[in-house]
């Protein structure tokens, strides 16, 4: 499959090169790595690339709001942010005094399935970005305080109104995954959390949640670079062989959703324009159908000649901006179109265009130009982002971390490039169906202006 | 680790060897593991030459990957170019340039370059403007092709500035709508006034006045050699590129010249006040505190960095280790100063939670009167600072495209060309003193502009309450109610 799939892609460049007369090399659709795991489970990735002086380390987490227990959502985020605030040998700003304090940067993310931590050094203080991970792996509730984990849930709220609380449409995502999912369901509340829950969390739920995700055999460690790897192997050793395995996770199995109908909801937000949004569950990050869904929105939103954008923005000009796309998480995905129309178009028009089109498409199927278009751009981006040590190294800890192979990305690259026109007909099909949810957020006052308003449901925030 | 403990260990090793457990057991986490050898800064090289109409070129070989960077830039950017009531002529120009050609329509460019993985962005900017793109090696001689049609033969339809000018007017509304928008336009507009380019906001009226006529003669006065370095990065040679370029540039006629970067003067200063813009029930007050700055080739450049760093420039700085972290008044305060040819603007601020407005509006003075003197910098805030500074440069050239910014701000700043080897030791010339005057001298806090957009309604009175400043009221415009 890997071969053949290269052996594709070579002949593509080949041609090309032929026909201009520029060299061209192999396509670099490769990361070099070695993989191991240490006895107390913790997998390492080392991609050595001595290109840029600098090395990106990331400490993958296996846990994130999914994780969750009831009423306290939010919680894996803000416990991210805790692991900031200093661990047994390293008390607090250490960390950042020899990340961005030398010329470096750090940061982590949460999502719903994982928790990353990263950061770039000059590749002379790797060693000691090795200390800071493992320490904080190792030892984080031997610096663990109340103040800081207030002083830290103060941050994480004000986080939430500065990206969703204080944003116009702001809560659009919030609304849909709640409707999609039933309420147990753990991916129907936000990573951001509640603000009720947020303040009911404690320091025993920070240790709780420490001694059992934060275990080294839930964790992948992958560092890209400019290092040397004997050394570096000692290292990592060195700093991460004592920390003990955690218990064994439970994993209960999460299944997508689907709906049997249409649900619509109108919400009334300070805002001055109105905007539709349409919302399908599809599939997570264990189905390949992803892929015909991921090029499925390429074809439908975006350049000037994807079909949503061609019809509202350009043909009917009934829209000023359309987008479409597939977002899988590792058990559940959607797939998301939003519409801002132009002055004197309703949602209702822009829903009934945007559906006209998808039939049309799920009828025919796209053309082999536009599966072409759609995926042309795959191999730059490929190229584009190895250069970066940073988005290496979190490429392979995903891949190690969620399907247990860091060089998974070759076989996504290769799932990507070997859609066809019948895949993506078939699952615009299977998973465009009637079941989905309409939400129209609509200026205050104009409930009106929703896409069909008396089939519109308001929908009222909970205090949050 | 003291030394008799070392030697302890050291014996013990020597004694049974092959006891790696033990010497592992023996790790002391508390000591910060040195730093090894400092890697070597490794500017990349350039070659410049001049095409015959004028244009530079410049070419940085990088072959480790099958990439290219291509990128145009123009000196002068809208300050130089937009009269006040055309705000806007120049971000619709280039959008324009992306509607097709003499030869191509606009869905026959997209798809060209959708089927090279590539795109051309066309930006203008304040006081420059660039067009270009990133490709694989052998894609790279077609995208070149397309850049050069759409740079010397745009068609600009006139449906198309209709549908470009109605996208913009309801992206205009929805900014309004947003706080951070919202800040983004009063603040520059009350330092530097109506009257100064830099004060000029694009709005209905100026979006709605734009004509066809005034594109196209925008593109003809603007998009010209004499004013453009032509900067390749990646996987090229540097001969033979050069005549790549000049063979798809070849039509490109001699013309144009740099401009002149005269702005008008400043309006009279005045005394510190908040400009309150009223967002009702909004969570949040958005915060952009700042005065007019220096222009880039200020000798104190180097010193302004290593206070900035230490101010707002990083996590750890003051500003955000107080106001963030220390207190939880917000999730992220920085500052920075907007370096170019004229009076770029010094800017700190971020969104405070609404019940802490006043709070956090009296650390912020209290941080800009600490970086004056008041609180005295520590050894290890200076040296953080400059080690954060210059150990960033050698991972600064990581990609093509950086690699271009890179060499293209040299010529935009007027910068020697050797700026990047001298930065080291200009940074570690600053001294604890630099700091100060500097802070002093371009904060000025007897002028400062505080602009707060919030819900007036619960923060009015308890920021009249802190005493800072008088508050005037102004619409989302800046204008004074």
């Amino acid at each position: 499959m890997r071969k053949h799939a290269c052996l594709w892609v070579l002949l593509l460049l080949g041609c090309v090169a032929a026909a201009t007369g520029f060299q061209s090399r192999p396509p670099a659709i490769k990361i070099p790595f070695e993989t191991y795991t240490l006895p107390n489970g913790l997998t390492v990735v080392l991609a050595s690339d001595a290109a840029t002086p600098t090395v990106a380390v990331t400490a993958w987490y296996h846990v994130g709001s999914k994780n969750e227990m009831p009423g306290r959502t939010g919680f894996a985020h803000l416990f991210e942010h805790v692991m900031f605030t200093g661990a047994g040998h390293t008390p607090y700003g250490v960390h950042d005094r020899f990340t961005e304090g030398v010329g470096g940067s750090n940061n982590g993310t949460t999502s719903n399935d994982r928790t990353v931590y990263f950061e770039t050094v000059p590749s002379n203080y790797l060693e000691t970005a090795l200390w800071l991970e493992s320490d904080r792996m190792g030892f984080l509730l031997d610096a663990l305080d109340v103040d800081k984990l207030n002083a830290q849930r103060d941050v994480v709220k004000n986080e939430r109104r500065q990206s969703v609380d204080n944003q116009p449409y702001g809560l659009a995502s919030e609304i849909l995954s709640s409707t999609i999912y039933p309420p147990s369901h753990p991916y129907s509340w936000s990573v951001i959390g509640s603000m009720k829950d947020l303040s009911a969390a404690s320091v025993e739920d920070v240790k709780n949640f420490f001694r059992l995700y934060y275990a080294p055999n839930n964790a992948v460690l992958s560092i890209a670079g400019d290092f040397e790897i004997t050394q570096t192997k000692t290292w990592v050793k060195k700093y991460f062989g004592d920390i003990p395995r955690g218990k064994p996770i439970s994993r209960p199995s999460i299944r997508p959703v689907t709906l049997d109908k249409e649900t619509r909801l109108v919400f009334e937000d300070r805002v001055q324009v109105p905007r539709l949004y349409i919302q399908w569950p599809t599939v997570g990050e264990d189905s390949d159908d992803r892929f015909a869904l991921y090029v499925l929105d390429a074809i439908m939103s975006g350049p000037r000649t994807a079909r949503l954008t061609k019809a509202l923005v350009y043909d009917q000009q009934s829209a000023s901006t359309v987008g479409a796309r597939q977002d899988s998480s590792e058990d559940v995905g959607d797939w998301r179109i939003t519409i801002t129309p132009r002055p004197g178009h309703s949602l209702t028009e822009v829903e009934a265009a945007a559906d006209a089109i998808l039939d049309k498409l799920k009828a025919e199927g796209p053309t082999q130009e536009e599966i072409q278009r759609a995926t042309a751009g795959q191999e730059f981006d490929f190229v584009s982002g190895l250069q970066s040590n940073l988005g290496k190294s979190m490429t392979l800890a995903d891949g190690g971390g969620i399907h247990n192979n860091p060089g998974y990305f070759q076989t996504e690259y290769q799932k990507m490039l070997a859609v066809t026109s019948a895949d993506v007909k078939r699952v615009a099909n299977k998973y465009l169906s009637k079941g989905r949810v309409v939400l129209s957020i609509v200026p205050t006052g104009k409930l009106d202006q929703a896409a069909k308003p008396s089939e519109s449901k308001p929908y009222r925030k909970v205090e949050q | 680790m003291n030394p008799v403990r070392r030697k302890a260990t050291l014996a013990l090793v020597l004694l049974f060897t092959g006891v790696v457990a033990l010497a592992q057991q023996s790790l002391d986490r508390s000591k910060t593991p040195p730093p090894g050898k400092t890697p070597f800064l490794h500017v990349p090289a350039w070659t410049k030459t001049a095409l015959p109409n004028g244009a530079e070129l410049i070419v940085s070989e990088k072959h480790d990957l099958p990439l290219v960077a291509f990128l145009i830039t123009f000196q002068g950017g809208t300050y130089q170019t937009e009269s006040s009531s055309r705000r806007g002529l120049a971000a619709i120009t280039a959008s324009m340039m992306n509607e097709g050609t003499k030869s191509r329509d606009g869905e026959a460019l997209s798809n060209a370059l959708q089927l090279l993985g590539t795109s051309i962005n066309v930006n203008i900017g304040g006081e420059s403007g660039s067009m270009g793109f990133q490709s694989t090696t052998s894609k790279f001689p077609q995208a070149l092709d397309i850049l050069a049609d759409m740079l010397l033969n745009p068609a600009f339809p006139a449906e198309a500035l209709e549908r470009l000018r109605a996208q913009r007017l309801v992206a205009l509304t929805q900014a309004k709508d947003q706080p951070a928008s919202i800040a983004s336009r009063v603040f520059p507009r009350i330092l530097y006034g109506a009257g100064h380019p830099f004060g000029q906001n694009v709005t209905e009226e100026s979006l709605k006045a734009i004509t066809r006529d005034e594109v196209a003669a925008f593109h003809k006065a603007y998009f010209q050699p004499g004013r453009a370095l032509i900067a390749v990065a990646g996987d090229v040679n540097a001969s033979s590129v050069k005549n790549t370029v000049e063979k798809a540039l070849g039509a490109w006629p001699k013309g144009g010249e740099k401009p002149a970067f005269a702005y008008p003067a400043l309006p009279a200063p005045h005394s510190p006040t908040i400009f309150l813009v009223d967002k009702p029930g909004a969570a949040q007050s958005t915060f952009a505190i700042g005065n007019p700055g220096p222009p880039r080739n200020t000798p104190d450049y180097y010193a302004l960095q290593v206070m900035n760093t230490m101010l707002g420039g990083m996590f750890q700085s003051r500003l955000n280790a107080n106001i963030r972290e220390e207190k939880g008044y917000s999730y992220g305060i920085s500052s920075s100063f907007a370096y170019g040819k004229g009076p770029g603007a010094f800017r700190t601020g971020g969104d405070i939670v609404s019940a802490k407005t006043d709070a956090a509006l009296v650390e912020f003075m209290k941080e800009l009167r600490g970086i004056e003197g008041s609180r005295p910098i520590t050894d290890e805030e200076l040296t953080t600072a400059k080690d954060s500074l210059i150990q960033r440069l050698p991972g600064t050239f990581a990609s093509v495209q950086s690699i271009n910014s890179a060499i293209v701000s040299l010529w935009t700043q007027g910068l020697p060309d050797d700026y990047y080897q001298q930065y080291s030791a200009k940074i570690s010339d600053i001294r604890k003193e630099d700091v100060v005057r500097v802070a002093k001298q371009y904060i000025d806090l007897d002028y400062l502009t505080i602009v707060i957009v919030g819900d007036r309604a619960s923060i009015e009175a308890p920021l009249k309450s802190a005493g800072v400043a008088p508050i005037v009221l102004t619409d989302i415009e800046g204008n004074l109610r």
